[in-house]
């Protein structure tokens, strides 16, 4: 048996801070309150992002014209995970799509259901499935399901 | 049109005895000196000779934060200039590029290039997770379960889990299925056993046995991704001038470029806008070091390939993305055998990296392969055909950094 030597130490999450202060994140929250998905759209080239960056990657320019994006999308790629992080098997698989929402440019990650592992595909038709009750959190998209 | 300032060979390449799992008879720092007394053996170059040093490793994942400076006694370098890259998995390739500059600029005249990774003493996961971390806090402070059971939290779980995005994009926009990675997978396994400094090595590797592996996360099988390997590599790079007085062969650079993207995958801060198949960086590297190197279709010019692949997918998906076919071709050419040691476009005849991963020295090894390829040092695995231009791909950092370099048998026209 390899002897090991463990120093413990504490690892500040708060200590992390954006100066940009999450405001497309801000933003998205805010609305999610009533079950709207608010993005951000450059007013040069028209990208729809969601959560909205300050500057448009495109043009790189400051960028802040809220633009409502729909909670119906299409799956652009996806995953089936059937282990979590350390490899442990998972009781039931996990079905992970990225999703580009109707009238966003950008694409967003989320967990998907009422959905067999075999019946999803590229190019499926989805919908935001919301909390029964909304908080203003990112839990309150809650998962994708087919539409 | 980028002219070259002067040209740059290679003149000597270092492995350690053994690429492994676990190398515990040795220290990080005795490690990376048995690499470069390696290259300074396979050279007849003393230390003095060397003008500057070229440090590549990954931070984090030994919890080391100053290796370059324990190594510096190791690798001979006290008093030297001594530099160091941490890109990601693209270090190994970045660092190279660095000696070249070194030479290319006229600052030095031999400089050596000195990589290495001892995954053994470290934990990635944990270095990874720090990659990720600022979307981990925007996770946090915005009440996501990061856990991956609902909300936006799914990250899939680890390096494989964001990689599968772009296995499953790649499968869908090129026409491949799972069974063409198990294919490719195998395929690196047989060439890795021909290969004295790979890793994973299966002389016996089929599709069939590859794909009787578990299922990770869909559609990466746990054959078809690269092992964590302890081991260093040195390559060094000479002037013109001072080549022809050392080496009775070397391998040319005749270009190099590099190109960064967005993150492509979770990007949850700033939103995320890009397929994580699509890879502009890589295409434009490619195009960028093909004009340097005066390739006007790498499909016709460049003879043999050596693609970074964590994951087996990645071999198929990078060749057409640095036009060595055209989208959607590559698993065809699989099928048809011209992928192999003995077809017309050979590529990771080495085994690549998912058969052999010490992070910092992967994308070093795609180009000291290709050197070997070319001055037909590579023994067992030595292509068939003959090697006159090679292309040697780096590709890392979250998911969105694209090393190239091309290498030669004849130094360019200046």
């Amino acid at each position: 048996m390899e002897e090991t030597k463990v120093v413990t130490g504490a690892w500040e999450l708060s200590t992390f801070k954006f100066n940009v202060e999450g405001r497309g994140l801000q933003l998205m929250l805010k609305h999610m309150k009533d079950r709207k998905l608010m993005g951000i759209k450059c007013h040069q080239c028209g990208t729809v992002y969601l959560p909205g960056p300050f500057y448009c990657r495109k043009c790189h320019i400051k960028i802040d014209e809220p633009a409502e994006v729909s909670d119906h999308g299409q799956v652009m790629t996806f995953t089936i995970g059937y282990a979590d992080v350390r490899g442990n098997p998972l009781d039931e698989p996990r079905i992970a799509p990225i999703v580009k929402l109707d009238g966003c440019d950008s694409w967003i990650m989320g967990v998907m259901q009422g959905c067999a592992p075999e019946d999803v595909h590229v190019g499926m038709r989805v919908k935001v499935q919301w909390a029964e009750e909304t908080t203003g959190s990112l839990q309150d998209m809650q998962y994708f399901v087919p539409e | 049109m980028v002219e070259l300032m002067r040209n740059v060979g290679i003149i000597g390449i270092g492995y350690t005895p053994v690429f492994v799992s676990k190398r515990k008879d040795v220290s990080i720092a005795e490690m990376i000196s048995e690499a470069v007394d390696a290259g300074l053996k396979n050279t007849g170059l003393k230390p003095e000779d060397i003008d500057a040093y070229v440090f590549g490793n990954m931070a984090t994942f030994e919890g080391v934060n100053l290796p370059h400076l324990w190594a510096a006694e190791h690798m001979r370098a006290v008093g030297k200039p001594i530099m160091r890259f941490a890109t990601g998995g693209t270090i190994g390739m970045a660092a190279f590029h660095g000696a070249y500059y070194h030479v290319a600029s006229g600052m030095a005249d031999i400089a050596m290039a000195v990589t290495y990774e001892k995954h053994s003493e470290g934990d990635a996961q944990v270095g990874l997770m720090g990659i990720i971390t600022p979307e981990v806090m925007a996770m946090l402070a915005s009440g996501i379960d990061v856990t991956g059971q609902s909300g936006m939290g799914a990250i899939g779980g680890g390096s494989a889990g964001g990689i599968s995005f772009q296995a499953s994009s790649y499968l869908h926009r090129s026409g491949a299925g799972i069974e063409h990675i198990d294919a490719i997978a195998a395929m690196e396994r047989r060439n890795a056993a021909k290969n004295p400094y790979a890793h994973l090595k299966d002389p016996e590797a089929t599709a069939e046995k590859i794909a009787q592996t578990p299922m990770v996360s869909w559609p990466i099988r746990f054959g078809h991704i690269c092992p964590t390997t302890d081991g260093a590599t040195v390559c060094i790079v000479a002037s013109e001038e001072k080549a022809a007085k050392i080496a009775d062969k070397v391998a040319w650079v005749l270009g190099v470029a590099n190109c960064a993207s967005d993150a492509t995958t979770a990007n949850l801060i700033e939103s995320q806008i890009t397929d994580p198949a699509e890879q502009l960086p890589a295409i434009i590297a490619s195009k960028k070091a093909c004009e340097r190197a005066g390739i006007e279709d790498p499909k016709k010019e460049i003879d043999y390939v050596e693609i970074y692949n964590g994951f087996a997918h990645q071999t198929l998906m990078y060749l057409e993305k640095i036009g060595m076919c055209e989208v959607g071709e590559a698993h065809k050419l699989l099928e048809a055998g011209e992928l192999e040691m003995s077809g017309r476009c050979p590529v990771n005849a080495s085994g690549g990296v998912v058969s052999t991963n010490s992070i910092g020295t992967s994308a070093l090894n795609r180009v000291t392969e290709c050197a070997l390829q070319i001055m037909g040092q590579a023994g067992e695995h030595q292509v068939e055909k003959e090697v006159h231009k090679a292309m040697a791909h780096g590709w890392g950092g979250l998911m969105q950094y694209c090393t190239i370099t091309i290498l030669g048998d004849k130094p360019k026209k200046l």
